[in-house]
């Protein structure tokens, strides 16, 4: 195609972005899955939320609240389905925890669609990360660059977090063995009620850094919540590295699918997906042995 | 295994007749509605067979009818092939396809095989989005009904065409009553209940798993068959995950693994969509609201909460107590 160096610093760093987007909403899932065993498929439904209350906050108090308070917003609602349909789902088996979430979509869908309107909303990217950088010899959108930071950020804290504080510990144990750690004395119930709403705060946050990058409408949950899945299936669930794994194949094979190979771009990542589930079909680094 | 109790049969009876009252007394807009409910209620009726009998929790049933939608409108349009054939061949392909799919998956259980499927469909999806055969997000036109007049059946007249749906979904149902009481059919509800005991009884798990997912997917092809003939046009709208997950709701709503439930999800199904949607643009919400109200209720759908409390009453017919167990294993 091209040997330009630059091309192919180009598209590494658009795989990169879109590999840390996805990884911050897959995170979460992931490790709400491993935690919980519970799959909730409304989490693309929060991840368009975080997109509309960072519209909303920013168009009143600018993006650095939105930035700030979208995640905390989501993270509220994220408490309200706790307590209203997590907690008495936790013990059902995932077909009705599926059905239940699906069911989420269509509300959240909808309520988003009365409170906002069915037309799609935009926010300005902020002034401070406007422009281009040059970067590795190309010219670079700064924003983009600012998400792939931010990636690199919340991964760099959560792999802190999970691997070398006593509240990782107890998350790992969480995941391992719940009934062991329970036995252990770890209030597992309130882990879990802390890391769904973290997982929903970062859904938030993606939601928030991408407002600027797609129009914000009603269906972008919709249609984040299929790669979302693939990522975390493809890296298996539960873990942190598999998150990590699962985002930047997915990252990497969609642009570079559609760079060089346009026409079966599509289908790759479905037939990847299909070829690690055959080959592993618990994922390539799922939490559990 | 699938029992038909007094209750069911009376279920049946109730829900024949009273799609052929409709069929000889409604008018264009009602026949159009009832045959949407019938091609519905085929396509759940597969779907119910895999998820409610084998625990094989499908994501991708939508996108096997568009497989067979598809598959009917290039054969019998660009191939040139006559209806009766493109169909037979339609269908065919499907049911291989979902063979495949069923082989592939067989090793994978609960959220995995949900995930594995749900991967199928959007590959189907993806692809038929973008090939310039299939019409690409255009979709296709121009697809004929098949051709009855040999016998004086007129297909193209809205009443006999819903008809036809009738005696067709009556066919599949009997189909699949058939397969769930072969000995296949006990196999697949025996692999469901203790898959490890079926193995040590020298069973072959994945090839039963396959079969039947492959006969579930052919019916799910002739519901696709019948799809693309009624509206005369498609469009890859129909393979998206979205449908495969309405149509997962319509067995839960109805009742699953009853066989006889789905077919009153989906005619309930598509009468609240329609009446809700007239009355407002947000009828997703209501319908999510009565999904998470009936899932969370724990009753087994509609026609399976009737059925209990029937049964509790007179004692007469056992308590379906598979349904739990499958929302368990599932």
């Amino acid at each position: 195609m091209t040997t330009d160096l630059g091309f192919w610093t180009l598209q590494a760093l658009n795989a990169l972005q879109l590999s840390m987007l996805l990884f911050l909403l897959s995170v979460g899932l992931t490790v709400i899955f491993g935690l919980m065993h519970f799959v909730n498929l409304a989490h693309g439904a929060l991840y368009a939320l975080g997109a509309y209350f960072a519209a909303s906050f920013a168009a009143i108090w600018g993006y650095w609240a939105a930035f700030l308070l979208a995640p905390v917003a989501v993270a509220g609602v994220g408490v309200l389905l706790y307590s209203g349909f997590i907690q008495r789902m936790r013990k059902s088996g995932p077909m009705a925890q599926v059905l239940v979430t699906f069911g989420l979509i269509f509300v959240l869908l909808d309520l988003t669609r009365i409170v906002w309107g069915d037309l799609p909303l935009a926010i300005e990217v902020p002034a401070m990360l406007g422009g281009r950088l040059a970067f590795l010899g190309v010219e670079y959108p700064t924003y983009r660059l600012f998400i792939i930071v931010l990636g690199l950020v919340v991964l760099a804290g959560l792999a802190f977090v999970l691997g070398r504080t006593q509240i990782g510990a107890m998350i790992r144990a969480g995941v391992d063995n719940d009934e062991m750690a329970a036995c252990l004395g770890i209030n597992v119930e309130r882990l879990f009620f802390c890391v769904f709403c973290v997982g929903c705060a970062l859904a938030g946050l993606a939601g928030a850094v991408a407002a600027p990058l797609l129009s914000v409408s009603p269906d972008m949950g919709l249609q984040i919540l299929i790669p979302t899945l693939i990522v975390i299936v493809i890296g298996g669930l539960g873990s942190l590295k598999g998150a990590v794994a699962g985002s930047l194949i997915y990252g990497f094979v969609q642009t570079f699918g559609a760079v060089l190979a346009p026409q079966l771009s599509s289908v790759l990542i479905y037939a990847l997906l299909a070829a690690v589930l055959v080959i592993k079909p618990v994922g390539l680094f799922p939490a559990k042995g | 295994m699938f029992h038909h109790t007094p209750f069911r049969y009376a279920a049946l009876v109730l829900l024949a007749s009273g799609a052929l009252f409709q069929a000889f007394t409604a008018q264009y807009f009602g026949l159009e509605i009832l045959t949407e409910i019938l091609i519905l209620a085929m396509l759940v009726l597969a779907l119910d067979m895999v998820a409610g009998f084998g625990g094989m929790v499908s994501l991708c049933h939508g996108a096997l009818m568009g497989v067979g939608a598809y598959g009917y409108a290039v054969l019998s349009t660009t191939a040139g092939l006559t209806p009766p054939v493109a169909m037979a061949a339609a269908v065919g392909i499907t049911a291989g396809i979902s063979w495949v799919i069923g082989a592939i998956c067989s090793r994978s259980h609960g959220i995995y095989f949900i995930m594995a499927t749900l991967a199928f469909g959007q590959m189907a999806y993806s692809y038929v989005f973008e090939a310039p055969i299939f019409g690409g997000d255009d979709g296709l036109g121009g697809i004929e009904r098949l051709d009855l007049s040999i016998i004086g059946v007129d297909l193209n007249d809205t009443r006999t065409f819903a008809l036809f749906c009738l005696v067709t979904l009556a066919a599949m149902y009997g189909l699949a009553v058939m397969i769930l009481r072969s000995g296949l059919g006990r196999s697949f509800s025996g692999v469901m209940h203790n898959e490890q005991r079926m193995r040590a009884l020298g069973l072959t798990v994945w090839r039963i798993k396959a079969d039947v997912f492959g006969l579930s997917g052919m019916i799910a092809g002739v519901a696709g068959v019948l799809a693309a003939q009624h509206i005369m046009y498609i469009s890859p709208g129909l393979m998206a995950w979205t449908v495969s997950g309405e149509a997962l709701v319509v067995v839960i709503l109805g009742g699953l693994g009853t066989l006889v439930g789905p077919l009153v999800g989906a005619a309930v199904f598509v009468v609240l969509k329609h009446e809700l949607s007239s009355l407002t643009t947000y009828w997703h919400l209501i319908v999510g609201v009565i999904l998470i109200g009936v899932v969370m209720s724990r009753a087994n759908g509609i026609f399976g909460f009737i059925e209990n409390s029937f049964a509790a009453r007179s004692k007469t017919t056992e308590i379906n107590p598979k349904a739990m167990e499958v929302t368990k294993d599932a």
